[in-house]
Parts: C-alpha cells; sequence; structure tokens
C-alpha cells in the first residue's frame, strides 16, 4: 500500500531525540533565568535574542520531535496500521478541541493554552496509535503459540 | 464479515506470517482478520484469496446484520 507524506522509519528515533534533548535544555535555561515567551510574552521583540533561541531549543524541538515521531513509517505500513493512524488522529483532533474550548471558557491565559495545543494532539495521537499496536501485537502472540 | 482462511491455511500447510508475506502486510493484520476483528480491503481480500486459489466468496462470507 502506498502511503505518502510520512517520514522515514528512522525519523522515529531522530523524533525521541529531540523530545529527550528538551529537557536538559529547559532545565538549563530556567537554571540561568531565561523564561519562555509563551508564558509571559516576549520582553525583547528582536529576532534570536537568547529568549527566542530558548524557545526554539526547547518547545519547538519537543513540538519538532513529536512530529517526527507520530508521522513516522512503521516497519511494515498496510492498510490496518493506515486506519489505525486515522482513527487515532480523529480521536486526537476530538481531544484536542475539548481541551481547546474547555480552557478557552474556565482559563484566562492565551500563552498557556497555545502550549498545550503545540502537544496535547501530537502526545494524545501517539500514545493511543502506540497502545493499539501494542495490544495488536500481544493478541498476535498470544495466538500464535496456539498455530 | 466472517471468513476462513484459518481453515484455509491448515488446508494449504502455511502459517499467518506466510500467508502475511505473500499479500504484503504484517502477521497482526492477517491474525486480526482472522479473529473478525479487522475487515480488509476489497485489495487484500482479492489479493487473500489469490493466495488460496478460490473465489472470494469461498474465503469471505456476510453475515447476518452485513
Amino acid at each position: 500500500m502506498k502511503n505518502h507524506f510520512l517520514f522515514p522509519y528512522w525519523c522515529r528515533y531522530l523524533g525521541w531525540g529531540c523530545i529527550l534533548a528538551h529537557v536538559p535544555l529547559s532545565i538549563l535555561g530556567k537554571a540561568h533565568g531565561i523564561t519562555n515567551v509563551l508564558d509571559h510574552g516576549p520582553v525583547n521583540e528582536s529576532l534570536f535574542n537568547s529568549e527566542h533561541l530558548f524557545f526554539i531549543c526547547t518547545t519547538l524541538l519537543m513540538s519538532a520531535g513529536l512530529f517526527l515521531v507520530a508521522f513516522a513509517r512503521e516497519k511494515i505500513e498496510d492498510e490496518q496500521i493506515w486506519q489505525i493512524r486515522l482513527n487515532s488522529l480523529r480521536w486526537a483532533i476530538y481531544i484536542n478541541y475539548i481541551i481547546l474550548i474547555a480552557s478557552l471558557i474556565l482559563i484566562n491565559d492565551t500563552g498557556h493554552i497555545l502550549e498545550l495545543n503545540l502537544w496535547v494532539p501530537l502526545a494524545f495521537f501517539i500514545v493511543r496509535f502506540r497502545w493499539i499496536i501494542f495490544r495488536l501485537n500481544k493478541a498476535a502472540g498470544g495466538d500464535a503459540a496456539l498455530l | 464479515m466472517k471468513n476462513n482462511i484459518r481453515v484455509e491455511r491448515a488446508i494449504k500447510n502455511i502459517t499467518q506470517a506466510d500467508l502475511a508475506d505473500a499479500v504484503g502486510v504484517s502477521r497482526q493484520t492477517i491474525n486480526t482478520i482472522e479473529s473478525n476483528k479487522y475487515v480488509p480491503s476489497t485489495v487484500l481480500a482479492l489479493k487473500i484469496s489469490r493466495v488460496f486459489g478460490k473465489p472470494l466468496e469461498e474465503i469471505f462470507m456476510l453475515e447476518e446484520g452485513d
């Protein structure tokens, strides 16, 4: 089955690398007193200042990592994987919009709502997609003993 | 939709992995089709029936309520 617009399989590892790399960078930046622009808006308007670079290194690194993990090709990319992918994506959009609408009503903090929207759909998609595949593999492994 | 892939595999003496390789899907997909948890596309159903050398209707049957 031909699937376009998916990253190669190895991009999954690159994505996890980005996600893991953003953790020490965030801790390091916060230890040096650099704050995220999403927390309070930009203090300095110029591009590529320390605040902007910190934003690129942390939030964008994490988002790009999630994006790569979510849309990397599976080893065997067949029609069932494609269907699970679409179902998980649909659920991720549902969850994202439920959280978005609830937070717009209940929270008066657009910066954090934006941050939430950066990772909720992709994180939920990854968790559900991997969970369904894990269950399929477990079921197939159990049946293999009977064959 | 139900199917008798498991029976046909036993007759032909091939494993789920062999069938999966022959039709270009994962073994998990063959497993879920056999356990009626996943309904394959027309293309995949035709490929599976071609492996067994039988018409589609002998491998896949409609159930009550389909």
